[in-house]
């Protein structure tokens, strides 16, 4: 399966850039979430049900 | 701070409501109209205006944009007007917005019939309908933005960021997949060509799959799914973690549409790595959804609107599953071009977003009218009828898919082709088509038992057009206890435009990323030395081909394998398409692939072929094309069509426009005077002689010299 991910006729740093990129975005969005305050997602997941 | 007293529009809902289900009643009777055409080719009405490639993109039209796209103006205008806790910015652009939606839907019903279409597969709708949709795209993102400016909820829930990025995706997807040069009045060619078309194209065709049928739904799912079921979302953070996952990685995936096409390797391999991974925010989504119900699954006994969610989810579930393995190469291969796709859409169109639409209109309807649903058991009915019907119609689709892909791939034990005529497979699966119209016939029967049930209910209550709410006013300034308050996220959730801004940044990246390197690296699209423009003629006889959609049933994209060359002849090459505005690689096969069509037959058997295919293939399901035949070819367009071509870079001489007609006319002549020997009297001005003159022509240029070609590596 990983074969035809092989074939790239030299232009493995659009992959490789392509994955890093979205790596770091996911890590920042990880970070951002693990710190988040309890309260507030507590708050924001009621607020359909407040209406 | 005192309360302020407000209301709640919801005239406007109960008009996108009442829309959506007009436009689904009619859209899927349409769908289930070709879906009989493809077993009963009489169904075809003998009219130009109703055969199948003509209506085929009026059935997609309707239940994507005009079915599901009512449903989602539906949903946002509710659940913003509740979760801002304002009432929508502007009466006037929300009636504007709505008749302007229903007017673009109305031009696609009476002008794809009549044959103007770009071929683009669900963006077919030519340059004026295009600038209209911008226009009343603007006019809700106006609607939309305004509602938000004035809000009581200081944070924005995630069901808004999920409608502001559909809101800015779909600009900038119908912006840059609308890049047309106007020929004249509802004709245009688009500004690419060939492989960096159909790039534009699937990454737009990809995303709107994305960004209209699943982002706004999610958006949908995340307010009304807690609202139907009385409890908070399973987990925000995973609902945040989704979101922007979901986001930036769907828009790399496009190219997994153009596997072993010419489309150049990397980009084929960065889709499918992207395709594979989107399976993780996805299934987050489901997850999530589907866990907001525990402790709450004794309900879904009861309420028939959860049970449509439920539904909804799981098909959501099954369809984004098998999108990423339908991206493997291996499977691709098999599965592509056949039923086995058209199953994968329906699980996603009739599953998710039909019964998601259901659902929210059953919870809907009888809240803005102040009244009970009519009829729990009729509701109960549509679920159980709804649901025989999405398998009646996904399981023989299925069957179908695997028998086209493994008969088209089948070789004997001497190494030849063991179906060679493709018409053998078309007559195996007739049976599976006819399944498939049950199935559709099921489902559209619960559409029609909705549309009753909840007709009564309306009758039976009345709509509360402006519902009384109150709220406390925003604070001027916020105070922040938690230092983490102040973090980019919760500014995002308060700062509207700069989270739109944020969103659109990454949305631009993957498309950068995957079209900069296409559109401006030479190397990427090899050139034949022996590929030239097409003739006057030709150029004509592709419009005409483009008028009567055959690119819905034909593909003109040989694929690298030994069963496609040894069928069809040499594959496609990048190089081989450079001219052509727009491509025609099509994404079915209902028949045969056409690339390679130029002087396989004689003019005499394509002249009988148009005329009734089942004389030259007996059994064929394609509809008979007489009216090409007794319609007169319209010359005047084409010097218009030549300077266009011009435009675009077509190396045409100068001063061609001028002389094209005469050109067209001789190369007329000449296949009039090819067809009179075999007994054919036809008038040399007729459309028929243009496309015949376009099916001859095709793949033709690199037979002439095949050793100088490049490879698509």
């Amino acid at each position: 399966m990983f074969e035809q991910l092989k074939n790239l006729a030299g232009r493995e740093y659009y992959l490789i850039s392509s994955l890093l990129l979205f790596m770091v975005f996911f890590i920042i969005v990880s970070i951002y979430l693990i710190k988040l305050s309890k309260k507030h997602i507590s708050n924001m997941s009621e607020l359909p049900l407040k209406d | 701070m005192q309360l302020e007293k407000f209301t709640y529009d919801n005239k406007i809902v109960r008009n996108f409501g009442i829309a959506t289900i007009v436009w689904g009643v009619i859209g899927m009777t349409v769908g289930l109209l070709i879906a009989m055409q493809l077993f009963k080719p009489g169904m075809n009405m003998g009219s130009q205006y109703t055969t199948f490639g003509r209506i085929r993109p009026l059935h997609t039209n309707a239940v994507i944009f005009a079915f599901v796209g009512n449903a989602i103006f539906m949903g946002v205008y509710y659940s913003l007007q509740r979760l801002l806790k304002a009432r929508m910015f502007s009466n006037a652009l929300s009636a504007i917005h709505f008749w302007g939606w229903q007017l673009i839907i109305l031009s696609a019903v009476i002008t794809l019939p009549l044959g103007f279409t770009t071929s683009h597969e669900y963006a077919e709708l030519e340059w004026p309908i295009d600038i209209a949709i911008t226009l009343i795209w603007v006019v809700f993102g106006i609607n939309m933005f305004g509602t938000i400016f004035k809000r009581r909820e200081r944070h924005l829930y995630v069901a808004i960021w999920f409608y502001i990025a559909t809101f800015v995706t779909i600009a900038v997807l119908h912006i840059v997949n609308s890049f047309e040069l106007p020929v004249s009045f509802m004709k245009s060619y688009y500004w690419y060509a060939g492989v960096q078309d159909a790039l534009v194209q699937w990454w737009y065709g990809h995303n709107a799959v994305a960004f209209f049928l699943t982002t706004p739904y999610l958006g949908m799912m995340y307010y009304f799914l807690p609202k139907m079921a009385n409890r908070p979302v399973y987990s925000y953070k995973l609902s945040i973690l989704h979101f922007w996952s979901l986001i930036f990685i769907y828009i790399w995936a496009g190219p997994h549409h153009l596997l072993y096409s010419s489309l150049p390797g990397w980009a084929q391999s960065l889709g499918i790595v992207f395709s594979i991974m989107l399976i993780a925010p996805s299934w987050g989504g489901m997850i999530n959804g589907l866990l907001t119900l525990r402790g709450a699954w004794d309900k879904v006994r009861e309420d028939v609107t959860l049970k449509f969610m439920v539904v909804a989810l799981t098909c959501y579930g099954m369809a984004t599953f098998e999108g990423p393995l339908l991206s493997i190469k291996q499977i691709n291969g098999v599965a592509h071009f056949t039923d086995w796709i058209v199953a994968h859409v329906h699980v996603g169109a009739l599953g998710w977003n039909g019964f998601l639409t259901f659902g929210v209109l059953y919870w809907l309807i009888p809240r803005i009218y102040k009244t009970e649903l009519y009829s729990k058991k009729l509701a109960g009915f549509h679920f159980w009828i709804g649901t025989l019907g999405i398998l009646f119609y996904a399981v023989p689709m299925y069957w179908a898919g695997f028998t086209q892909g493994l008969m088209w791939k089948e070789f004997t034990a001497e190494g030849l082709l063991k179906y060679p005529n493709f018409l053998a497979v078309t007559l195996q699966i007739i049976p599976m088509h006819v399944f498939r119209a049950v199935g559709g016939g099921f489902y559209l029967l619960g559409a029609i038992v909705m549309t009753f049930n909840l007709a009564k209910t309306m009758l039976k209550g009345s709509l509360q057009a402006n519902e009384a709410a109150e709220a406390m006013p925003l604070a001027p300034v916020m105070t922040e206890t938690n230092p983490m308050d102040q973090k980019w996220h919760r500014v995002l959730e308060r700062k509207p435009m700069k989270f739109m801004v944020f969103s659109l940044i990454i949305i631009l990246i993957g498309g950068m990323v995957e079209m900069m390197p296409t559109f401006t690296i030479q190397s990427n699209v090899p050139t034949i030395s022996s590929v030239k423009p097409y003739t006057a003629l030709e150029l004509q006889g592709r419009d005409l081909y483009i008028r009567e959609g055959c690119v819905n049933c034909h593909s003109q994209m040989v694929r690298p394998f030994r069963s496609e060359t040894e069928r069809y002849g040499e594959y496609s090459k990048a190089g081989e398409f450079v001219y052509d505005h727009p491509f025609l690689w099509g994404s079915k096969r209902t028949g045969p692939d056409l690339h390679r069509e130029g002087g396989k037959y004689s003019h005499a058997w394509h002249f009988n072929h148009l005329l009734d295919p089942t004389s030259m293939s007996p059994g064929s399901i394609m509809p008979p094309y007489p009216w090409l035949i007794d319609q007169k070819l319209d010359i005047s367009t084409t010097p218009a069509k030549i300077r266009a071509m011009q435009t675009l870079g077509v190396p045409y001489p100068e001063g061609f426009d001028k002389t094209a007609n005469d050109e067209l006319k001789k190369q007329a002549e000449e296949i009039i005077a090819d067809l009179k020997q075999n007994n054919i009297k036809v008038k040399s001005d007729r459309e028929i002689v243009a496309i015949i003159a376009y099916l001859q022509r095709l793949g033709t240029d690199i037979k002439a010299n095949k050793e100088t070609i490049p490879s698509n590596q």
